[in-house]
């Protein structure tokens, strides 16, 4: 115990005089997160939460602009504009507008619409009206008139995912129209064969019987919640800097090595192992002191540059649990390094190289879930992608313990496997 | 007895096309400051890391006070033996006294009895008013000192020391002998390596002149000397066995 104490003090002697160390370990971190979560913001942003101009050009003037009006408006996520600078809009205005990039969209409700909807609605209660055996006849019109449509324009620069989410509530819009219109000429021509009944008490038609109700839940495997930048970038960028800590540990172990000091430890009775788990805790420690300064950054500092507040979830003994253990595999991975590379040059690069792409493919950078199905396969070996899936679960599925065990179990069962690498090493280097 | 004793040592390193012992036999009496030179790639350094149980021989014994390194004895045998590394094995930004206490905590020692322990020390070796200076701004022959203390804290029966005094002025040298002698008198034994045969004739009472892995001779330095009839001192016998090939 006294060995494992005297070298998590010594550590902790040499960080406190290193301060480029310091600097690294803590300070870096805490500006790489702020600057992530900011600049990955509006990328991350819902298109709830981003309220978009569409230009609107009504050429109907009838009940389905409005109705589109309408929708649009209360959907909360569009700003209809209908006139610019007084003028009404026109479509080769609106286009030229999207042409030059001015803005996102525009619609174009052709004329006659509402009438043809009408017309479509009136065909079809005829029909149904005649094998009945009623009488009465809704007007139609004589000529249909061909690809009838309400025109889109996107900026050329759009993204296919905002396309088909404009398009799929444009969709929803002209579905309900047409569905509103239809059972209202049902229930007029209902009412026309009982006109004796009194119409108030006619009973209106609901056809929606079955809706949609979100609810939130507590447990889920299924990673498809982002909520927000914040929520993503804090979580995994502080994993991404806590495997930095590879770097002090690499460079730490092969000074040791080029001076000497660690023969002499070597020659000092007593098991090594205590020496280096010594080690081992400290940066561990050092890792979680780093990872809850982050967490803390994105509760209190980023809500005030305009961020959303970082949530933690309700199970904080699951979310320490997580964060030792990537602070396991972080040092582990850091004195299997130092063990392997013979130059603190060597350790560097290749410390820092590696790190980077096990973030990119562990999802650190971009969601796993938004890479291709091979990339998200190789991505989910990095032990970053592990911590990143824990930390998720717990933060934003109150996940508990049991919850995150198998990820912390092939976290510590990865830094394991690599300090029994580096002492195999170790071991062949004396033979 | 022997504090040490080495019979038919072999090794050859992995990948390594020439063996770097070959058969090394030699033994020094308990209580000697004994030497053990070569030139250059003579295999002194491998010899004194199978002593000290940090590399594996690939065939042979060694027998430090009676006790086999490759028998299980390996811990009996740090609990004996001192090491000076060529190196100064010192964590550079740590100060004098942080360093000595944290090598003294690791041999288990620790509280005031250790501080004690370590200031007397820093005091016999000219160092007590630079123990909360860091060991990065201390001069060569302060490091060099301090590092011998790192290897004494524990009060070792043998203490080896490879070339203890390369590169230090000759104040600290002759402190650092000064240091040897005494250490001896108190009954302990010393194995010393060194290129500086003038230094190395001042203060051992045996040497071991070895080449390309085998001990080429062995004895005092004057029953050395005295011989060879050519030769005058300890660097004329040096020369005369390994011969004047510059060796790199």
């Amino acid at each position: 115990m006294l060995r494992l104490i005297a070298t998590i003090r010594k550590e902790w002697l040499l960080l406190r005089r290193d301060k480029a160390g310091l600097a690294l370990l803590f300070a870096m971190p805490l500006v790489l997160i702020t600057v992530m979560a900011l600049i990955q913001d509006a990328p991350f942003k819902d298109y709830q939460e981003v309220k978009f101009d569409i230009l609107t050009v009504d050429n109907d003037q009838g009940r389905l602009g409005r109705y589109i009006r309408e929708g649009l408006g209360a959907s909360g996520q569009f700003n209809v504009i209908d006139s610019i600078g007084n003028e009404p809009l026109t479509e080769t205005r609106a286009q030229q507008l999207i042409a030059e990039g001015e803005y996102k969209i525009s619609i174009t409700i052709p004329k006659g619409a509402t009438a043809e909807i009408v017309s479509n609605a009136n065909k079809i209660v005829n029909d149904i009206s005649k094998r009945m055996g009623l009488a009465s006849q809704l007007p139609v019109k004589a000529v249909v008139a061909d690809s009838l449509a309400v025109q889109l324009y996107f900026d050329p620069a759009s993204k296919k995912a905002f396309k088909s989410a404009i398009q799929q509530a444009l969709d929803n819009f002209l579905t309900q129209v047409q569905t509103d219109l239809l059972l209202e000429r049902i229930q007029m021509q209902l009412r026309s064969r009982d006109s004796a009944a009194a119409q108030d008490t006619f009973p209106a038609i609901r056809l929606k019987a079955v809706g949609l109700k979100e609810t939130g839940v507590g447990e889920g495997k299924q990673i498809d919640v982002i909520s927000n930048s914040v929520q993503h970038n804090v979580p995994a960028w502080s994993i991404f800097a806590m495997f930095f800590i590879v770097i002090p540990i690499a460079g730490n172990m092969i000074r040791e090595r080029e001076d000497g000091s660690l023969v002499r430890m070597k020659l000092i009775p007593g098991n090594y192992g205590s020496i280096l788990s010594g080690k081992l805790l400290f940066f561990v420690g050092i890792c979680v002191v780093q990872f809850y300064l982050m967490m803390l950054v994105g509760i209190y500092v980023l809500p005030l540059l305009g961020l959303p507040r970082l949530q933690l979830g309700v199970n904080h003994a699951a979310g320490l649990l997580t964060a030792a253990s990537i602070g396991v595999t972080a040092t582990a991975y850091g004195i299997l390094i130092g063990t392997l590379f013979k130059t603190p040059n060597q350790a560097l690069n290749f410390g820092a190289i590696s790190i980077v792409i096990l973030s990119a493919i562990g999802g650190i950078w971009i969601p796993l879930e938004v890479m291709p199905d091979t990339m998200q396969r190789i991505g989910r070996m990095s032990p970053l992608s592990w911590g990143l899936d824990a930390i998720n679960d717990i933060y934003l599925r109150n996940g508990n313990i049991r919850y995150v065990l198998p990820d912390v179990l092939r976290l510590l069962g990865c830094g394991a496997a690599m300090l029994t690498i580096a002492a195999v090493v170790e071991q062949r280097r004396a033979g | 007895m022997n504090s040490i004793a080495v019979n038919d040592l072999h090794k050859t390193y992995a990948g390594a096309l020439t063996p770097s012992l070959q058969g090394l036999s030699f033994s020094f009496a308990e209580g000697k400051i004994a030497g053990l030179l070569g030139p250059n790639g003579a295999g002194k350094t491998t010899t004194i890391s199978i002593i000290c149980g940090l590399v594996k021989a690939s065939a042979g014994t060694v027998k430090v006070f009676g006790l086999n390194q490759e028998s299980g004895s390996r811990e009996q045998i740090k609990r004996v033996l001192g090491i000076v590394p060529q190196q100064i094995a010192l964590f550079p930004q740590l100060t004098a006294l942080e360093n000595l206490v944290y090598f003294g905590n690791l041999y288990g020692f620790k509280g005031k009895a250790l501080k004690d322990k370590v200031m007397a020390h820093l005091e016999a070796f000219g160092l007590e008013n630079a123990a909360s200076k860091e060991i990065g701004k201390f001069s060569g022959g302060m490091k060099r000192r301090t590092n011998i203390i790192a290897a004494i804290l524990h009060e070792p029966k043998l203490l080896v020391l490879d070339e203890p005094t390369a590169g230090v002025d000759v104040q600290s040298r002759s402190m650092i002998l000064q240091f040897l002698r005494d250490y001896n008198a108190k009954g302990n034994s010393v194995l010393y390596t060194s290129h500086l045969l003038e230094e190395a004739q001042q203060i051992c009472e045996d040497v071991a002149i070895m080449d390309e892995g085998k001990l080429v001779v062995q004895g005092s330095p004057a029953a050395l000397v005295n011989a060879l009839p050519d030769c005058r001192n300890l660097e004329d016998v040096f020369l005369h066995y390994t011969g004047h090939a510059l060796r790199d």
